[in-house]
């Protein structure tokens, strides 16, 4: 009897110590996404997310970080104007994508990293890649809302869109903006399913307000 | 007691715990590739969370508190994953890992010599884009016309067909595909350029090649035209193109799933009223005048497999009237009529490792010149020329990838040719019958990601000229840096003589042997290339005129072209505006078909120099494009014949040198306009804004004592145009559902 109480103690000991470590672990790492500043470094947080992933085997979360710390890279070389490096990172960030997508299906956090993506390759060569590339990121965001349409950071996706689409192309900087708001408003109500699931964009949505043109 | 006791196992388990949480170990290294530590490395202890990512100079450093046989791994997309046993104690460890680089599509280097890619693909030798086309001025939105600004490519106004590195327009063959397209272009009459018969935007890409091209194409011995036509279509839509010229019509269906889609086409088209309105240097007696239509599908099966089908029809009719150089003639007549109907069928599916490709195509061909002269407005000498022709081309091919980048392909082709010939004052029609069969096979070896090679061998068998061929092909690239990269091909390329001069001697294949050179370096938004090549030229045939007609009587003819080219792509030095310029110098002398000594072609240019230029100018959503072509003077020959038949030179000379500037605009006035339904483009483009007056060479009496100029039908030539396309709403079906 005795024995066995030790066993079971240490059993429910060593479970919990193990669930612990995939929420501390992955609280760790998910809070320092936001503090990642250099391709070198959103590329090793990608790895870390992936090792995770690779050691749980069922959970998406890891994977889904993992492709959106390369997002994330892509974005940065999107910024600095460095178009060659998109495709390679864009695949990259697929690979990883797609792990959680088939962990979990139908997703609408994972169609936003989709939507994400083809924008990263549209950026190549926006003029060919537009109906292509364009179009698949558009399907993605449309899919996305059906499934989960109170998300903020499908606004925030639409929010960008706008605001950096040059008017004669439809966009608009004042309509960005009230996206933006409308994304920040979603996101006081929003109630995001874990500690550990997806909760970015409140704060570049806070960025793009406070620094109006 | 027992508590007591419970309680200081309980304090061993909690210290050992602590233990094992405290007690951690370093693990540390560096990684290696050539010698040289690589960044981004992720370094991983398997199946657990321990691991790092190397650094700058390859160094990684982690802790862990696993212990005993562990296996740490070492990956990343570039190279081999690489996976190390270690035995985990209580010491620090260090371990090293030297990586091998992982072949990839990606980073390979790809054989581009003698070809240039259009497509939206993302590769090393894609250096133009599939809108490209349609934003060169003077292109008039044709793949051939635009390919006229590329290296290599002679801009030729008097006759259709690509003329490259010193070679003739029958030289070039056209593939839909893989399938042999035959009339490339429209039914012409001499001196007046047919348009491309196929439409541009039945293409997602293709692939131009120079010299040096694969062993799945043949019985071409300069060039080849590799088109790739359109999956799925991204939408329905019904378009409208409406101009001063032309009308046409169309709509495309296809399925949410993008497994089914069908489309068909209509145009009409009239030069009736520019005749009026512009000065043309012919004159017409019937303005040109076509009708065409098109239909298309494609189906895909569940397992990926495409089938795609595109036929079309059309009929064009032309009068021309220009004044007669024989005595006692005041004009010459020429009427057209042609009549041609294409079908291309092909299938593509994988099973398994291989991958299959089947395609047919099969093409109807009819032209009717009437000819006759007028003196003393009456008409004498009719004649006509009546050419039927039926054409069949069949292929398949079996390719099986080997590696990533590795692969075989092999297959057989089959071309039927049926022509006959009725010349209304000749006695007897002149029929001639072939059919070619060729089986090929080749191999894309990738060593590394920077070196690979292609090896080919192609043979035929022509029942016209009653033997079997063998032609060796072998290209290799090599990357010389990260932006720099070689390639160099060479291949022997054999071509039937051209069918109108079969007659009833024994005849061989015409052989050309290509070399070409090529360096290359491609950057972000900028490409530069220099291509320099030889080509040798044998078993050319020679003609003479038996029974009032070319005829040609052997194979004694030969030549050479040698050349270098340049090509410069650059979007982002000037900031908005993208351009590229082509130069390219040939070198050529031949000694085939009516010359009776080596000469420069005739159809050739020493330098030629091309300028494009575009700019978007996104707030008033036009696109400005002007582009410049240059072609130092093609010489011109007359040749008459003596009593025998033999062709002597009788003049020669030189035409000045061509110039023009052509100029266009796209406005699209819906751009960006969410809720817009149609999508609309409207083209005002000018060729030869200048007004130039060009040459193109000149025709000669029959006896060689009077000639005129060749010239383009209108010096300068302007086109407006309007193309709406609408993408079917669905709303309204959505709204007669519910009702």
């Amino acid at each position: 009897m005795k024995k066995l109480l030790f066993a079971m103690c240490l059993m429910t000991g060593i479970i919990a110590f193990s669930q612990t470590a995939y929420d501390k672990v992955m609280t760790e790492k998910i809070a320092s996404i936001e503090k990642h500043q250099t391709a070198d470094e959103f590329t090793a947080l990608a790895n870390d997310f992936k090792r995770i992933g690779d050691k749980e085997k069922t959970q998406w979360l890891p994977y889904y970080y993992a492709a959106f710390s390369t997002i994330q890279k892509g974005r940065m070389a999107m910024r600095e104007g460095k178009v060659a490096d998109l495709d390679p990172i864009a695949a990259e960030a697929q690979k990883s994508l797609d792990l959680a997508m088939d962990l979990n299906k139908d997703n609408a956090e994972n169609l936003i990293l989709q939507k994400m993506i083809h924008g990263l390759k549209m950026m190549v060569d926006p003029q060919a890649r537009f109906m292509s590339e364009g179009m698949l990121a558009a399907d993605a965001l449309s899919k996305a809302e059906k499934i989960d349409a109170g998300n903020p950071r499908i606004t925030l996706m639409k929010a960008e869109d706008t605001y950096f689409t040059p008017e004669q192309f439809g966009g608009s900087k004042a309509r960005g903006l009230e996206l933006f708001q409308k994304s920040l408003d979603q996101f006081k109500i929003y109630k995001t399913k874990s500690a550990l699931d997806p909760n970015w964009g409140k704060g570049e949505a806070e960025y793009f307000l406070a620094n109006k043109p | 007691m027992p508590t007591l006791f419970l309680s200081k196992i309980f304090a061993l388990v909690l210290f050992l715990m602590s233990f094992f949480v405290t007690a951690q170990i370093t693990v540390s290294g560096k990684v290696n590739f050539k010698n040289k530590g690589v960044k981004d490395i992720s370094v991983t202890l398997k199946d657990t969370y321990d691991g790092s990512t190397t650094d700058e100079n390859g160094n990684f450093f982690f802790q862990t508190s696993e212990k005993g046989k562990q296996i740490l791994v070492f990956s990343n997309p570039k190279f081999v994953e690489v996976e190390k046993p270690l035995l985990l104690e209580n010491d620090a460890i260090t371990i090293n890992a030297e990586l091998k680089e992982q072949i990839s599509e990606i980073d390979a280097v790809v054989i581009s010599a003698g070809s240039i890619e259009a497509s939206d693909r993302k590769r090393a030798t894609v250096l133009l884009t599939p809108i490209d086309i349609y934003t060169t001025a003077g292109a008039n939105g044709q793949v051939s016309s635009a390919l006229e600004t590329l290296p290599g490519v002679q801009k030729i106004g008097e006759t259709e067909g690509l003329f490259v590195r010193g070679g003739t327009g029958a030289e070039t063959k056209f593939f839909m595909d893989g399938n042999l397209v035959n009339n490339f272009f429209g039914n012409s009459v001499p001196g007046i350029k047919a348009m491309d018969r196929l439409n541009t935007s039945l293409f997602k890409g293709n692939v131009f090649s120079s010299g040096g091209y694969s062993a799945m194409y043949g019985q071409a011995l300069s060039s080849v035209l590799i088109l790739e036509s359109i999956d799925f279509p991204e939408r329905n839509s019904v378009d409208i193109g409406i101009s001063p010229i032309f009308l046409s019509g169309g709509f495309q269906n296809v399925n949410d799933e993008k497994t089914k889609s069908f489309g068909i086409a209509a145009a009409y088209s009239n030069l009736g009223l520019m005749t009026k309105l512009l000065k043309f240097n012919n004159t017409f007696t019937k303005a040109p005048e076509s009708f065409g239509t098109n239909f298309n599908f494609r189906l895909k099966n569940k397992s990926g497999g495409i089938l795609k089908y595109y036929g079309s029809f059309d009929t064009n009719r032309l009068g021309l009237q220009d004044e007669s150089l024989e005595p006692e003639t005041d004009f010459d007549n020429t009427s057209l009529k042609g009549k041609n109907t294409f079908h291309n069928i092909s299938y593509r599916q994988k099973l398994g490792k291989y991958l299959v490709n089947l395609g047919s195509s099969y093409t109807f061909n009819n032209n009717m010149i009437d000819l006759s002269n007028t003196y003393q407005e009456s008409e004498f000498n009719p004649n006509s020329i009546d050419i039927t022709g039926n054409y069949f081309n069949a292929k398949g091919t079996l390719e099986r990838k080997i590696n990533k980048i590795s692969a075989i392909r092999g297959g057989i082709e089959l071309n039927q040719t049926r022509e006959n010939t009725d010349v209304a004052i000749s006695p007897v029609p002149y029929s001639f019958h072939d059919r070619i069969t060729s089986v090929f096979a080749e191999t894309d070896l990738g060593f590394s990601n920077h070196f690979s090679a292609k090896v080919g061998l192609r043979s035929e068998y022509s029942t016209a000229v009653n033997q079997w061929n063998l032609a060796p092909r072998l290209a290799f690239a090599y990357r010389i840096s990260k932006n720099w990269m070689s390639s160099l091909a060479y291949g022997t390329f054999y071509q039937n003589p051209e069918n109108q001069f079969f007659g009833t001697h024994d005849l061989n294949f015409q052989k050309a042997e290509h070399y070409v050179l090529q360096l290359q370096k491609s950057e972000e938004g900028r490409s530069f290339r220099v291509e320099a090549f030889y080509k040798n030229y044998r078993d050319l045939i020679k003609n003479k005129v038996e029974n009032y007609r070319p005829v040609a009587i052997s194979n004694n003819g030969d030549g050479f072209a040698k050349g270098i080219e340049l090509f410069w792509r650059d979007k982002k030095s000037i900031k908005n505006i993208d351009y590229w310029i082509s130069y390219s110098f040939l070198d050529s002398e031949r000694n085939f078909q009516n010359y009776d000594q080596s000469l420069f072609p005739n159809f050739a240019a020493k330098h030629t120099l091309s300028l494009v230029a575009k700019k978007f100018v996104t707030d008033w959503k036009t696109g400005f494009n002007l582009s410049y072509s240059y072609a130092s003077g093609r010489p011109y020959y007359n040749f008459l014949t003596d009593d025998n038949g033999n062709y002597y030179l009788n003049t020669q000379g030189k035409v000045k040198d061509f110039n023009a500037l052509n100029f266009s605009l796209n406005y699209l006035p819906n751009l960006g306009k969410k809720d817009s339904k149609s999508f609309t483009v409207l083209v005002l483009s000018v060729n030869n804004i200048l007004n130039q007056k060009n040459i193109y060479g000149y025709n000669f009496s029959s006896d060689g004592l009077r000639s005129k100029p060749i010239l383009p039908s209108a010096d300068t030539f302007i086109f407006i145009g309007a193309f709406i396309s609408f993408g079917i709403d669905r709303t309204q079906d959505a709204i007669d559902n519910n009702l």
